[in-house]
């Protein structure tokens, strides 16, 4: 049960970031598909090495809105975006920001694992391969810590040259975090990382999420409730393209302070 | 529990689990009181007969405990409760207890009855008007915990106060009694018994309403001091 003391604390967390802990602040952020607006005014701060997530019903604009994270938008021709996302105190929207670079220091991993169609080592290494890395020793360094990081090396060490699409649902999507973390970025984005996985590989990813925040950023869009609250430090929930509560996650699925909140993760009707 | 919308959900099966388990509940506090009040009537005309029948129907008491706490392990199991769902099964579950207590004290009320019969014991009114009282903290808790009436819960859990002090109260006449006549010192211990059960009830009914603050306002009160309740209730 929540105290009375430790309930208020909790929220203290958010409301008092220090500009240091923080990774990513959203400031005013409006997005435009054409003529439809997705997102409405969305302002948060994402505290670092700590996992936030996204919930809300689909269409809610949670996934649009981890999309502006790593300027994924940007390949939509349609989209506009207005407001502010700084990354560390920097406008990753400003003109002189090198999309490139930003996602190299933001990572993303879909729903669905997108391994290319090579081996499981130059999956890992392509990031490091397109910087131009050559030294062999680099790249085993980097391969073996990142599918540790992504905690699918035992399971591959001895076939690191086998092609990645020999590897199940759930080692493939590790791998891709594998691939994801190898280029050292600070941030990682994860949309909907085990919807396609069995409940085991789902735990799996789940507590390799636990392990990365110690070194990354994470932010999380899940269907999944129970997800969110097994994973997340903060969740947030969104509804029709707007943030509707953003708190600690023990106070979110506890103590919501939201009727709209409260009948979505209780499933009620809204 | 109409403000919680036990029968929004998006699942109808989940309502009616709610549902049932929630008319559970009424049912085991409304045999509870019938218990109580019969086991207060039965020391009041020294009825033996009554006395007796209180203590064997306090195994019904005992099953709707354990078909409450299996109905909500199941529903966790299977539905993951959140946010008021989940506050209502925690709190059904820690009440359900109280209920299977005060179950336990009234079988003792009883016991004193049947042990003490054909003794000459003292005039027990004032256990009987502090029993009348505590009955009706009961019945205003489990009012209180089926309509989520946050007011009439503080109201409840402020009246304990004054059971307690009739206690106090009581247990000094019994102390003359024993001291005036040592020989009533066993039917008297037996009576101080009761009078323990039934402040024990009061008690009881406070925690009951610490939860119906918790159900409502997802903040536990049960170690807080009366102003830290108060205040926060005026938040």
């Amino acid at each position: 049960m929540i105290t009375l003391t430790k309930s208020n604390a909790e929220k203290d967390v958010l409301a008092h970031l220090t500009a240091e802990n923080t990774a990513l602040e959203i400031k005013n952020l409006d997005l435009f598909y054409g003529n439809k607006q997705a997102l409405y005014n969305v302002s948060m701060k994402i505290p670092k090495g700590k996992v936030t997530a996204f919930i809300g019903p689909s269409g809610c604009g949670k996934s649009t809105l981890l999309r502006c994270i790593n300027r994924m938008n940007d390949l939509v021709d349609i989209c506009r975006v207005e407001g502010n996302i700084e990354l560390h105190g920097t406008n990753i929207y400003d003109k002189s920001v090198d999309v490139a670079a930003l996602r190299r220091r933001i990572g993303m991993v879909f729903q669905r694992p997108n391994p290319f169609p090579k081996s499981i080592y130059e999956n890992v290494v392509y990031g490091l391969r397109l910087q131009g890395i050559k030294d062999r020793r680099i790249l085993d360094e980097a391969a073996e810590n990142s599918l540790r990081g992504a905690a699918l090396w035992n399971e591959v060490k001895d076939r690191l040259h086998d092609n990645a699409f020999g590897l199940s649902g759930g080692q493939q999507q590790r791998l891709v975090i594998a691939r994801a973390i190898a280029i050292g970025p600070e941030v990682l984005l994860l949309d909907e990382p085990t919807s396609a996985l069995d409940p085991i590989s789902t735990l799996t990813i789940e507590e390799l999420i636990t392990e990365l925040k110690k070194k990354f950023t994470v932010v999380i869009v899940t269907h999944n409730m129970q997800q969110a609250a097994r994973v997340s430090d903060q969740t947030a929930f969104m509804y029709m393209g707007k943030l509707i509560e953003y708190s600690d996650t023990n106070t979110l699925f506890t103590t919501p302070q939201q009727k709209q909140t409260e009948d979505y993760i209780t499933g009620r009707y809204g | 529990m109409e403000n919680l919308n036990i029968n929004r959900h998006i699942s109808g099966q989940f309502n009616s689990e709610l549902e049932s388990v929630r008319n559970q509940v009424m049912q085991m506090g409304g045999l509870i009181e019938q218990q109580f009040a019969d086991a207060l009537t039965a020391m009041a005309d020294n009825n033996v007969e009554l006395a007796r029948q209180v203590r064997i129907k306090d195994e019904e008491v005992n099953k709707f405990e354990s078909a409450i706490d299996q109905a909500c392990s199941r529903i966790i199991a299977k539905r993951q409760p959140a946010a008021s769902d989940l506050r209502l099964i925690l709190s059904i579950m820690k009440s359900v207890t109280e209920l299977e207590r005060v179950g336990d004290s009234v079988a003792g009320i009883a016991s004193m009855v049947i042990e003490n019969s054909g003794e000459e014991v003292p005039s027990l009114i004032g256990l009987e008007n502090m029993g009348q009282i505590v009955l009706k903290m009961l019945h205003n808790a489990l009012d209180a915990f089926t309509r989520l009436d946050l007011q009439a819960a503080i109201r409840v859990h402020n009246e304990d106060k004054k059971v307690n002090r009739q206690y106090e109260s009581i247990v000094r006449e019994l102390m003359t009694f024993m001291m005036e006549d040592s020989r009533s010192i066993p039917f008297i211990l037996k009576v101080l018994a009761a009078a323990r059960s039934i402040e024990r009830i009061g008690d009881r009914c406070q925690n009951l309403c610490e939860q119906v603050v918790y159900l409502v306002k997802g903040v536990d009160v049960r170690h807080a001091t009366k102003e830290e309740i108060n205040s926060f209730l005026a938040e």
